[in-house]
């Protein structure tokens, strides 16, 4: 009888220090849950980036309209270098990227490149009279800017397979084959852009 | 004795599904962690939950909300029409009346990169003032503050959170 009290006591002690332990293992995994998760890993001009899970693998596949409702398709781009870069009219940081993509655009166009910027501003299909309105802002951005080069619609209905977009700008870079090379999270740097590019390209340097 | 063999039983059966149960709470906790830190909210609503007014009269109520570390959202006011206002509602029908949002005046901001571009954003915590009227009755409130996050390098989507508030009209 005292045997199996003390078994007992046993089995509940042990319950109790497993209980205890899994009890302190959930809050501080809680913890770090609750704790904020920076928005991008890099410093403006650093070089670190995280591997995009598209690199070395084909840029999924799109047909998007542009600002005047022509369908543009990725696969029309066949054989030609590629940024294809997501941006909105109200990123601060995409305004400092654009004047650089620019230059580097007009720098390698020759070469065959090109940028397709894809705008991740809200469109409002149910209303004509807002949609209207929301695409007039980003002509006149795309205006104000100059921007050279296609600027495509509705980022969102691509974003699932260009892995969520949840930070602007966002741009991948993909070789002549259709592959993506390079992919860039947030506001890099000019010189970082460019080497992209020019792997992209499939230069060395 | 057979009743003591029972409750050992029992005893150890229970520790086996508590532990399994830990276990399963935790494998998933860490996915749901993953998923959240996939798109953590820029904002957070802070204080009062609960909050007692004179029913049919104006009360203003001071709802205090905090801006993740690092981060910042746009001003009501921020000084360009591209960008997006951070913006405080009341849905209709739930007894409780916006009648005005006083908003703080937005901090001066620049990104490093481009120190000429002056940003008008909130950071930290933040106290936005909310001119309400509530019928008589208990009311729960589910505020919606919208708002556009930045960092240094990036911008998040506009996102909305709820700022629920337990409104007691008297």
């Amino acid at each position: 009888m005292k045997r199996n009290a003390l078994a007992v006591t046993a089995v509940l002690f042990v319950l109790a220090f497993f209980a205890g332990l899994g009890w302190t293992n959930l809050k501080f995994r809680q913890r770090a849950a609750a704790a904020p998760a920076k928005l991008t890993p890099v410093a403006v001009g650093a070089t670190r980036q995280p591997i995009s899970p598209l690199q070395g693998k084909p840029a999924p596949a799109f047909t998007l309209e542009d600002l005047s409702g022509k369908k543009v398709s990725l696969a029309d781009y066949k054989g030609k270098a590629l940024v294809i870069n997501f941006w909105a009219t109200w990123c601060v940081p995409c305004r400092i990227e654009t004047p650089w993509l620019i230059e580097l655009r007009n720098r390698y166009a020759a070469q065959g490149f090109e940028v397709l910027a894809i705008s991740a501003d809200d469109l409002d299909r149910r209303n004509p009279a807002r949609l209207s309105g929301e695409k007039q802002q980003i002509a006149r951005f795309v205006q104000k800017m100059r921007m050279p080069y296609p600027v495509l619609l509705d980022a969102d209905s691509i974003s699932k397979p260009y892995g969520g977009l949840d930070a602007l700008p966002t741009s991948f870079f993909v070789d002549r084959n259709g592959t993506v090379v390079a992919a860039q999270l947030g506001l890099t740097s000019k010189d970082e852009i460019e080497a992209n590019i020019k792997k992209a390209l499939g230069r060395k340097n | 004795m057979i009743v003591t063999r029972q409750v050992i039983r029992v005893a150890v059966l229970a520790a086996i599904a508590l532990c399994a149960a830990l276990a399963q709470a935790q494998g998933p906790l860490t996915e749901r962690a993953g998923r959240q830190a996939a798109k953590p909210a820029a904002v957070e609503y802070l204080y009062p939950e609960q909050i007692t007014v004179p029913a049919g009269k104006p009360s203003t109520v001071a709802l205090h909300f905090r801006v993740a570390p690092g981060r910042h959202i746009n001003s009501h006011t921020p000084g360009d029409a591209d960008l997006i206002p951070t913006t405080f509602s009341i849905p209709e029908g739930s007894g409780v009346r916006l009648e005005k949002a006083v908003y703080p005046p937005g901090a001066e901001f620049s990104l490093p990169i481009d120190l000429m571009t002056k940003l008008s954003v909130y950071s930290g915590e933040f106290i936005l003032r909310a001119r309400i009227v509530a019928t008589t009755g208990n009311h729960l409130v589910e505020a919606q503050l919208r708002y556009q996050a930045c960092d240094n390098n990036a911008c998040a989507p506009p996102a909305t959170i709820t700022a629920a508030i337990d409104v007691i009209g008297n």
